[in-house]
């Protein structure tokens, strides 16, 4: 059914209960959609628990900050991943306590530092001195982990030039916070976002476990916690991609560390991203150079911007298209010219009203869309029942 | 949410059970409850902090109102700011010889909703004619006041970040000092100093400044959790801490009422400070 064309996978056709699942939800909402489904985001975190099985898992908020979102991976136990006060305010509406927060972003304002504590999120990640000592006024309240820079080559996005320290620097700013009064928690690390090796995770944690050796031997309150971030995979060609081969070294990585280590992660991709599908709807069609367009109401600037800003092919879905094929464009709603989702493609004749399925959508997809053109962004609808993700 | 369990800290937190929510606001911008624990009774939290209890407020209220106010001796014209449940006007208004009592609450909600839910905090104070109650920010009350107004003022101030921050704030100390009489004194609510010793060095360079006597009291608050909690203390008239054991017990029982935790034995003692406090306001 799947068939791979310039990377991305493709799907023609669907169920008839499918299409009658994807027609309803179009019609009673209109299109361009957006819709979660709760019991995949269960599936997708039970799944990555039992792949992690000593780490407690915080979801980063930036991938999908939505309400339903949280509250569902919280009715499991799930902890949280924040970067401003506005996904403070999120879960503060949700009455998630704050102790079940990491304040993740390096780089802080005063003002946000002391909504985050109103907010009861006292763990700060920092990666050098300067940002420290933005926190000294509450030096006795706080946590602290110290990031570290591990660049990757395989990782699709980089989270390792912007923010980081060089492991090296890491002995002696825990050192220093320490002597300034600052309680320091542990390490951390991103390896960057969409990994696709586990050899990224496997090295940084074999570095942290020497460096966290090393630092308390010297130190006089040991480092007790690792945070190895998020970055883990989500399988956007439906090539059948190993989590298992995946996996498993990370977890014998793991298992090399102190058993009384905390370990954390914060996920955002692996959770999310098949937790969501988007729904839009062929608004109009022409034949440009021998090429068949199709413009849809959702794209670049919707839905899809994470194609720009994350570097993702998502798989599509044409419910509704039969008949022969021929080389078409998808194009979104904007005037401009790079607001095309997918050219080259080889699709069956569509007309307007016909759906296209955006498929493992839910990470970075809403969360970057733009007002361009003052169109509306895809509306966020929540279901109780899972997609069928193969 | 069955527990509250405290966010003041990073790597220790106490937890209380909630055996009955009374009352959790709606707002993002802060996060206010008041619930029943059967040790505590009715226990008030905002933004993740426990703000005061039934069971051991006297503690607090009657130290930060009786020592002050028996140290002066003939206080008339008393300013609290903040203190919206109504304890600490409760225990001030039990000092006869005061005249009137100037209240400055910012948030008109906390007093409605601790008159409906704490009654016993403030005990049916509110209908006290001596009471004018101005609902308005306590720094731009003190900033709009005539000098040499108060012999006294109680600074009954919720954690340093948000709303109760400019309480904490050197402009603060300074107008307070203006508005205050000759041979006046300002009290302070200033933490717990085990934990967060930095504030009690804050406030000593920031009060210091203005007060030629400037220093602390103690008393242990349970449920500000960690030991001492630590009062400011700022006067012009060193002569305010020199009052004896027996013209404090003269003077309280001119007053006629009993306390639960004030003795004068106590007032004295508690200006007595351990080491690590003195080495931290040394430095
Ligand atoms: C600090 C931090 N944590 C977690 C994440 C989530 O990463 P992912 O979605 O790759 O799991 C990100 C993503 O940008 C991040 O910057």
């Amino acid at each position: 059914m799947s068939s791979p064309a310039a990377g991305r996978a493709l799907r023609y056709g669907a169920s008839e209960e499918e299409k009658a699942r994807y027609h309803g939800l179009a019609r009673r909402h209109g299109t361009p959609l957006l819709v979660v489904s709760r019991e995949r985001l269960r599936v997708q975190y039970r799944d990555l628990q039992k792949r992690l099985p000593d780490v407690s898992l915080y979801y980063a908020i930036k991938a999908f900050p939505h309400p339903a979102v949280i509250e569902t991976l919280a009715a499991l136990g799930c902890h949280f991943d924040v970067a401003s006060e506005g996904e403070i305010e999120l879960l503060q509406a949700l009455r998630i306590s704050g102790r079940k927060t990491i304040h993740t972003h390096p780089v802080k304002k005063s003002q946000q530092i002391k909504a985050a504590l109103r907010g009861g999120s006292t763990t700060f990640v920092v990666d050098n001195l300067e940002e420290l000592g933005k926190l000294t006024p509450w030096r006795h309240r706080v946590g602290i982990l110290i990031r570290l820079s591990f660049p990757s080559e395989t990782a699709a996005v980089d989270l390792s030039r912007k923010f980081g320290c060089p492991p090296e620097e890491a002995p002696e700013i825990a050192e220093r916070a320490q002597r300034a009064g600052f309680q320091v928690r542990g390490l951390s690390f991103h390896v960057g976002s969409q990994s696709l090796s586990p050899q990224a995770h496997v090295d940084a944690i074999e570095q942290c476990r020497r460096l966290l050796e090393r630092i308390n031997e010297r130190l006089p309150h040991p480092l007790g916690t690792l945070d190895i971030g998020g970055g883990f995979p989500v399988d956007y060609e439906l090539r059948g991609f190993d989590y298992d081969a995946y996996f498993q070294p990370i977890r014998r990585a793991l298992e090399r560390l102190p058993r009384d280590l905390h370990l954390i992660a914060e996920p955002g991709r692996y959770l999310v991203a098949p937790a969501v599908i988007s729904i839009s709807s062929v608004i109009g069609k022409s034949r440009r150079g021998g090429l068949r367009w199709y413009y849809l109401d959702d794209g670049i600037y919707g839905s899809y911007s994470g194609q720009l800003f994350d570097h993702a092919r998502y798989p599509l879905q044409f419910p509704d298209g039969e008949g022969p094929r021929s080389p078409s464009v998808l194009a979104g709603p904007t005037c401009d010219s790079i607001d095309v989702i997918a050219e080259n493609l080889d699709l069956p004749e569509l007309n307007e009203g016909d759906l296209v399925i955006g498929r493992m959508m839910g990470a970075y997809t809403a969360a970057t869309s733009t007002r361009f053109n003052s169109l509306n962004a895809a509306k966020i609808v929540v279901e109780e029942e899972d997609f069928d993700v193969g | 949410m069955k527990e509250f369990q405290e966010t003041l800290y990073d790597s220790i937190s106490q937890c209380f059970r909630i055996d009955k929510l009374y009352y959790e606001s709606k707002t993002e911008h802060q996060h206010l409850m008041i619930f029943h624990n059967a040790f505590l009774g009715r226990v008030m939290t905002l933004d993740g902090i426990v703000q005061t209890t039934e069971r051991d407020e006297f503690i607090y209220h009657e130290m930060m109102a009786h020592v002050p106010l028996l140290a002066h001796g003939e206080a008339k014209e008393v300013l609290i700011v903040g203190g919206g449940d109504g304890a600490m006007l409760r225990e001030v208004r039990r000092h006869p010889g005061v005249e009137r009592i100037v209240m400055v609450e910012i948030d008109a909600e906390v007093i409605e909703l601790a008159r409906k839910y704490l009654p016993n905090h403030s005990q049916g104070a509110f209908e006290d004619p001596r009471l004018e109650l101005v609902i308005s920010d306590g720094m731009e009350f003190v900033r709009n006041c005539e000098a040499g107004r108060f012999d006294v003022i109680i600074a009954d101030s919720t954690d340093p970040i948000g709303p109760g921050e400019v309480l904490f704030s050197d402009d603060f100390y300074a107008e307070c000092h203006r508005v205050l009489k000759e041979g006046g004194v300002m009290a302070t609510q200033n933490g717990v100093p085990f934990f967060q010793l930095d504030e009690v060095r804050t406030t000593r360079r920031r009060m210091g400044r203005h007060f030629a006597d400037q220093t602390f009291y103690s008393a242990a608050v349970p449920t500000y959790h960690g030991g001492i909690m630590t009062f400011g203390w700022g006067s012009d008239e060193p002569a305010l801490r020199q009052v004896s054991e027996k013209v404090l017990a003269q003077r309280l029982s001119e007053a006629g009422f009993q306390p639960r935790y004030y003795t004068p034995e106590i007032h004295l003692a508690s200006f007595a400070l351990p080491r690590y406090l003195l080495d931290a306001l040394e430095e």
